[in-house]
């Protein structure tokens, strides 16, 4: 059985994370991605790392060869006019562009969607940028803790009222680009599905900042219903919802957010005497006086391991969790169990385990068909083979530095 | 403007709390028409979370929660106690392309509304089920709850200030992140049902969802079997990269003093040069303490100091236009009085979504993250009150007549 979007063709021009996150979840459903890189130095992912002994490698980066698994890799100037008709060529056969290239470099190259609707209708040409491709910010200079801040989440996280020192924390790794990526992901799916129905495509223009702004839970609406502001400061109203360390060095999420949870928690305590005061006897009322009820949970905590109370909390179903590391999660019975991981091979980085399908799918494959490629491995599968440049052509190209 | 995107199609929705609403949510933004199937004998709990207009609680329609992930969908009451509920369900999901639920695992089959039943009702049904822990393995069974999944998938252990205890993201991140993934899997399911008629099942993981978001934390592990270290707002390949303390907002809210910091990343030597440039110490970027971002990393705490000296005596909208006018990545770091009434950018682009609703009016919700140019994009109606479209589903869309729908809301079936 081939993967659920094994007809779509699509071109990607992506940096980091949006895009090729984007792009990646369509690829390994089956879509084939023709990945356009610039010459020379290829995605910036590829300098990001992680890198096999810390070092640095253009073909070794972790990020990048996570992004870009099952597609194929071509290096393209889209800068220089003759590097623009190859991408033109390559858009007229594809279904879908997706792409985010910055808005300033998309008007200095003339990447347009007017222009590349005349070579190809049915074409869903998907920007994914920090801000969106209209409004006064459209320009603004952007790295994703720029756009993880203004998106308006950042302010949440941080150390709490007892430390109003700490600055707002960012959330590891490229989480505004992820987000832009797989939202840009569901939208880009609706235009395909209008491209079906109508035989037309259409522009799809992502914001990264709106992405996160669509996801900020509760808080957000706490200004336009209550005139409240929601920062890190803000003391929970609910506890235990706090993170302790166990015995072993490892940590535990303390999760009672119910009532019957609260009882199992205390159950599994073995009823403690205390557990039964007047101050601890609601949700609200925990909240309230966590400082007194902090001093009697750690106490208890710091006796336990984090897999035994975790699993004797489960048993009651008390929605605790560990604080996995990355080694808990890769030796995680769970996971192993259900196959997450997955062991990838690609000549120059080497055999590595990777995070796998983040659903699985009853009648369509999840499949990792071809690690994420080299800088330009498709050059001649792609440019000779399927646009007909000949071999002396292509030659030239690369003498000249367009691909 | 031709037709939304999934104009036609329709989603029997069983989702409540946060992760499934999101996952629906999206749908409803593209133009399918979902109806959630709730009950008043236990109603969604965002129904019962603040933030209530004006501060006043009460009522199950009036949570700006609820609101702001039920826009534009119908929400119909079916108390399924009564076997007559669950034949309400049953035409419904034949009449459906898509049941989404995101209970614990074995809960919907529990109520039979597992695939091998709504197969029978709807043979190229797509079913999603969006469970914490999936619908295999040895903790199938575990019970997920919002804030507890972020710890869960590892992105807790990777975030934190430096040298300190593993820290959230501040918001039930895994939640949305399996909704909007859940959306991006059914339509890519609608697509193959499209082009060969077959319809299918769909086993989603939180936590698993959640885990494709950290590669370079679990790559660190796989390639060299190491934890990486908490760094707070550092980066490894850029300086000054932090959050700083700027001026607190001029005005008191609600009596209380609100701080305010800006984010800056400053990727290169060349936008080194223009950071101090803009900031009015042009010497920094000779100095061979910062000159290189070696040098800056090695003396980030100092430069940090310098950076914050300059931003903490000013407005973080200041700092931020100053920086960008030299070609700086910065932002303030918005909160949501920011982002709703003085961030110019979301305004401009009419990313707001302001919809009359009968309880609590015309009140400001976030809206969609896209904009498509061919096909129509508005959010059509603001959030349903329960049951709201209960004898409008039932009569147009599911065959009962308005006596029948009387005899079954007499019975109870439809609390």
């Amino acid at each position: 059985m081939a993967g659920a979007l094994s007809s779509l063709k699509i071109v990607e021009i992506g940096e980091m994370a949006s895009a090729p996150y984007a792009s990646k979840l369509m690829a390994d459903m089956g879509a084939e991605v023709i990945k356009v890189e610039r010459p020379g130095v290829g995605d910036h992912a590829r300098v990001r790392g992680p890198f096999p002994g810390g070092q640095p490698h253009p073909e070794k980066s972790g990020l990048f060869l996570y992004l870009n698994t099952n597609k194929l890799g071509v290096t393209l100037d889209i800068a220089r006019p003759e590097g623009f008709e190859i991408l033109e060529k390559l858009v007229a056969q594809a279904d879908v562009l997706i792409h985010n290239v910055p808005p300033l470099e998309m008007d200095r190259v003339g990447l347009n969607f007017e222009r590349l609707n005349k070579l190809n209708p049915r074409l869903v040409m998907t920007s994914i940028t920090p801000y969106g491709l209209t409004g006064p910010w459209r320009n603004l200079r952007a790295e994703d803790l720029t756009v993880w801040s203004a998106g308006g989440v950042c302010v949440l996280n941080g150390a709490g009222p007892d430390h109003p020192e700490l600055p707002p924390l960012k959330t590891f790794g490229s989480q505004s680009g992820y987000q832009g990526g797989v939202h840009g992901a569901v939208a880009t799916m609706g235009a395909v599905m209008a491209q079906l129905r109508d035989g037309e495509g259409q522009h799809v223009d992502v914001s990264c900042q709106e992405a996160i702004a669509s996801q900020l839970e509760l808080t957000f609406e706490y200004w336009p219903y209550m005139k409240m502001i929601a920062t890190r400061l803000g003391k929970k109203p609910i506890q235990p919802l706090e993170a302790m360390q166990c015995k072993d060095g490892g940590w535990i999420y303390l999760c009672c957010v119910e009532e019957h949870q609260w009882k199992g928690f205390v159950e599994v305590m073995g009823n403690p005497e205390w557990a039964g005061e007047e101050i601890f006897s609601d949700r609200l009322k925990r909240g309230e006086n966590w400082e007194a009820l902090v001093i009697f949970l750690e106490e208890y905590v710091k006796e336990q391991t984090v897999l035994d109370l975790y699993k004797k909390a489960q048993a009651k179903r008390v929605p605790f969790a560990p604080v996995s590391t990355m080694g808990d999660l890769l030796n995680s019975e769970h996971l192993k169990a259900r196959g997450f991981f997955v062991e990838i091979a690609q000549p120059v980085a080497g055999t590595h385990k990777y995070p796998g399908a983040p659903l699985k799918y009853g009648a369509t494959p999840w499949e990792i068909r071809l690690p994420a490629p080299t800088l330009g491995q498709h050059n001649g599968e792609i440019f000779v083979q399927r646009l007909g440049l000949t071999s002396a052509r292509l030659d030239e190209l690369k003498r000249t530095g367009v691909i | 403007m031709a037709r939304p995107p999934l104009d036609g199609i329709r989603i029997a929705d069983f989702t409540w709390v946060w992760a499934g609403p999101y996952c629906t949510l999206q749908l409803a933004h593209l133009g399918a028409d979902v109806i959630r199937m709730e009950t008043k004998t236990r109603p969604c709990i965002t129904r019962m979370l603040p933030p209530w207009p004006d501060a006043k609680p009460g009522g199950l329609n009036r949570s700006g929660y609820f609101n702001q992930y039920s826009q534009g969908k119908r929400s119909i009451t079916l108390n399924f106690k009564d076997p007559a509920a669950h034949e309400v369900a049953r035409r419904l999901i034949a009449k459906s392309d898509v049941v989404i639920n995101n209970f614990a695992h074995g809960i919907i089959e529990k109520m039979g509304f597992g695939y091998e039943a709504v197969r029978k009702l709807k043979s190229d049904i797509i079913m999603i089920s969006l469970t914490g822990y999936g619908d295999t393995g040895p903790y199938r069974d575990y019970v997920a709850y919002g804030p507890a999944q972020v710890p869960l998938s590892g992105l807790s252990a990777l975030t934190g200030y430096r040298g300190s205890p593993p820290m959230h993201a501040g918001f039930s991140y895994a939640d949305p992140n399996a909704g909007v993934h859940g959306a991006f899997a059914i339509i890519a399911a609608l697509f193959h049902r499209a082009k060969t008629g077959q319809g299918q099942y769909i086993d989603m993981s939180q936590w698993e969802c959640a885990m494709g978001l950290l590669a370079e934390g679990i790559l660190e592990y796989t390639m060299n079997g190491t934890e990486p270290e908490r760094i707070g707002n550092e980066d490894p390949q850029m300086a000054p990269h932090g959050i700083y303390r700027c001026l607190d907002r001029p005005d008191k809210v609600m009596g209380i003093v609100v701080d305010q910091f800006v984010a800056i990343a400053v990727a290169d030597d060349a936008e080194f040069v223009r950071f101090a440039n803009a900031i009015g110490q042009a010497a920094l970027a000779s100095d061979a303490k910062f000159a290189t971002l070696k040098a800056r990393k090695a003396n980030e705490e100092e430069l940090n100091r310098i950076v914050e000296e300059w931003t903490s005596a000013r407005a973080a909208v200041e700092v931020a236009r100053v920086l960008q006018e030299a070609q700086v990545a910065a932002a303030v770091v918005a909160d949501n009085k920011f982002l709703s009434e003085e961030d110019p950018h979301l305004r401009e682009r009419n990313y707001f979504v302001y919809k009359e609703h009968p309880e609590v009016g015309t009140l400001q919700h976030c809206g969609m993250p896209w904009k498509l140019s061919r096909t129509e994009t508005s959010v059509r109606s603001a959030a349903p009150c329960i049951g709201q479209h209960t004898d409008e589903v039932l009569t147009q869309e599911l065959g009962y007549s308005a006596d029948e729908v009387a005899k079954l809301r007499a019975q109870g079936a439809l609390e």
